[in-house]
């Protein structure tokens, strides 16, 4: 299923997976900023077996007085120290639904009633047909990144407020080497790390209630909390320019714990590959 | 076929990188973004710490080992005008923190390519006109180079001050460091090739190392300006 724009976007500096950029020194009232399109490889959603192309909006602001945005992160730098750096942090959950088969869902649906308890997955290979909509959620939490040295940082996060609920917390821990240069204008940066949720995050992504299990035939499943998966990733930036460059990455994801063994999840394993040019404004 | 269709869009990008790359600066050198090199230089500017002993340029440094910087030109190139940055040997210069530089995103361009290189801040320690330089004063100009370095890099935490290295052109008149003690002897240190700085490619520099010992008062004397009087924690 090939959507125009994924509901994500991308930042540009940081690791392949969702970071907090560097603290960027600037002069006061200057900025750094990124915009760019390119295009993303990745699971539909956390577990599904089957990819999905996307057009990848490129987006990393960041200002002199330390407020950054960056893809679907913003968030402030409050730390003067280099080696330090903390903050709070806002991240948009984006929607998850049964993604582009609305239209077969709702004549689907009128069926279901007539066959009284047919489920809908009994028409359709998506595990997320039947199960409830996940609307985007604003969530909000700090940051803690700490350097080892001026390359290498550990990287925490803690957001609260996702599900419909909105009382889905997720504790992302990392460890980042970043841009190691290869001459002048090619960089890479590599990034590790573990990520921990709660029963009600888990329940909200990969739980299965009763009333979902009737709509979706999927066995009922309660998924308690902790370890949610593991990530290693890798991010390549070619710079043509001091305003042009291309920035590419690839993450593979895997899911653990309760999570890992949900019905929803088809592959627990999942590769996120991008792409995309952006210009330095 | 979801790899084969993201290697295609990749290819595609590609494509177009190529047709924007050749937009990129023109010059016969290479380039240097100077966003990049301000948020490096910036670091000193902004620590509160003790500096006063200490100066901190910007290092043009090539990775080739056979690779010069003699004669080469850096140019802050800013659309309403420019500005020479002029390299010493080791490739340093004076860097400039400029808003408008910054605001704009311009080019540090460099006027001839020198194959791959680095571009990265150096703290050395400042020189004196007259060429003598009391032992105290080195001492205490390296725990400062230190204290910066620390401020930068956590795991510096356990190194020591254990001398300074003194950096000779290699065509310079005349190399060498004598050392005065108190009781009126005088020494010269030994001249040996070496990198000027840690992790630069060219080796063959004369250096002189003058490792702290005691609590003896000593003076060193230069009878020509060294390029870079280098610290060294150890």
């Amino acid at each position: 299923m090939t959507k125009l724009f994924a509901l994500t976007l991308a930042a540009v500096s940081s690791a392949a997976c969702a970071q907090t950029p560097a603290t960027n020194p600037m002069p006061d009232g200057s900025r750094d900023m990124y915009v760019g399109l390119g295009v993303a490889s990745g699971a539909r959603y956390q577990g599904a077996a089957d990819t999905e192309r996307s057009a990848l909006p490129v987006l990393q602001v960041q200002l002199s007085n330390g407020l950054f945005v960056s893809g679907m992160r913003a968030g402030i730098h409050f730390g003067r120290s280099p080696q330090v750096e903390f903050g709070p942090l806002l991240e948009w959950q984006p929607r998850r639904d049964a993604a582009g088969e609305g239209d077969e869902l709702g004549g689907v649906g009128d069926m279901r009633f007539s066959l009284v308890a047919m489920p809908l997955a009994a028409f359709s290979d998506n595990r997320l047909a039947g199960m409830p909509v996940i609307h985007g959620r604003l969530q909000g939490g700090a940051f803690l990144n700490y350097y080892l040295t001026p390359d290498w940082r550990l990287t925490s996060s803690l957001l609260y407020g996702a599900g419909n609920a909105r009382n889905g917390m997720k504790l992302e821990l990392g460890v980042q080497r970043l841009a190691v240069a290869l001459g002048a204008h090619h960089r890479l940066a590599f990034d590790a790390g573990v990520s921990f949720a709660n029963r009600r995050y888990n329940s909200a992504f990969f739980g299965v209630g009763e009333s979902d299990s009737l709509l979706s035939g999927l066995p009922v499943y309660d998924a308690g909390g902790g370890l949610k998966d593991a990530r290693i990733g890798a991010r390549w930036s070619w710079a043509w320019s001091p305003s042009w460059m291309l920035t590419s990455s690839v993450q593979a994801t895997r899911l653990l714990g309760d999570a890992r063994l949900s019905p929803l999840v088809e592959r627990p394993t999942n590769l996120t590959v991008s792409t995309a040019i952006a210009y330095r404004f | 076929m979801p790899l084969a269709s993201h290697l295609t869009a990749c290819c595609t990008l590609s494509l177009v990188a190529l047709s924007i790359g050749a937009a990129g600066p023109a010059c016969a050198g290479d380039w240097v973004s100077y966003r990049d090199a301000y948020r490096a230089m910036v670091v000193f500017e902004k620590y509160g710490g003790p500096k006063n002993f200490l100066q901190s340029q910007l290092q043009v440094a090539p990775q080739d080992r056979g690779a010069s910087v003699d004669g080469l030109q850096l140019t802050l190139a800013g659309k309403t005008n420019q500005v020479n940055l002029p390299l010493d040997p080791l490739g340093r210069t004076p860097f400039p923190l400029l808003k408008g530089a910054y605001d704009e995103n311009v080019a540090l361009l460099l006027s001839r390519k020198i194959g791959s290189f680095a571009v990265r801040p150096r703290v050395s320690i400042a020189l004196q006109p007259d060429g003598v330089y009391e032992d105290g004063e080195l001492r205490a100009a390296c725990e400062q180079a230190l204290g910066f370095a620390r401020y930068g890099d956590g795991s510096l935490r356990s190194r020591q001050c254990g001398g300074v290295r003194f950096v000779f052109a290699k065509r310079a008149a005349e190399v060498g460091v004598r050392v005065h003690r108190a009781d009126g002897s005088d020494a010269s240190l030994p001249v040996v090739p070496a990198s000027p700085f840690p992790g630069d490619a060219d080796d063959g520099f004369p250096t002189v190392l003058y490792r702290f010992g005691g609590n003896e008062r000593v003076q060193l004397v230069t009878a020509y300006p060294p390029l870079a009087i280098v610290p060294l924690f150890e």
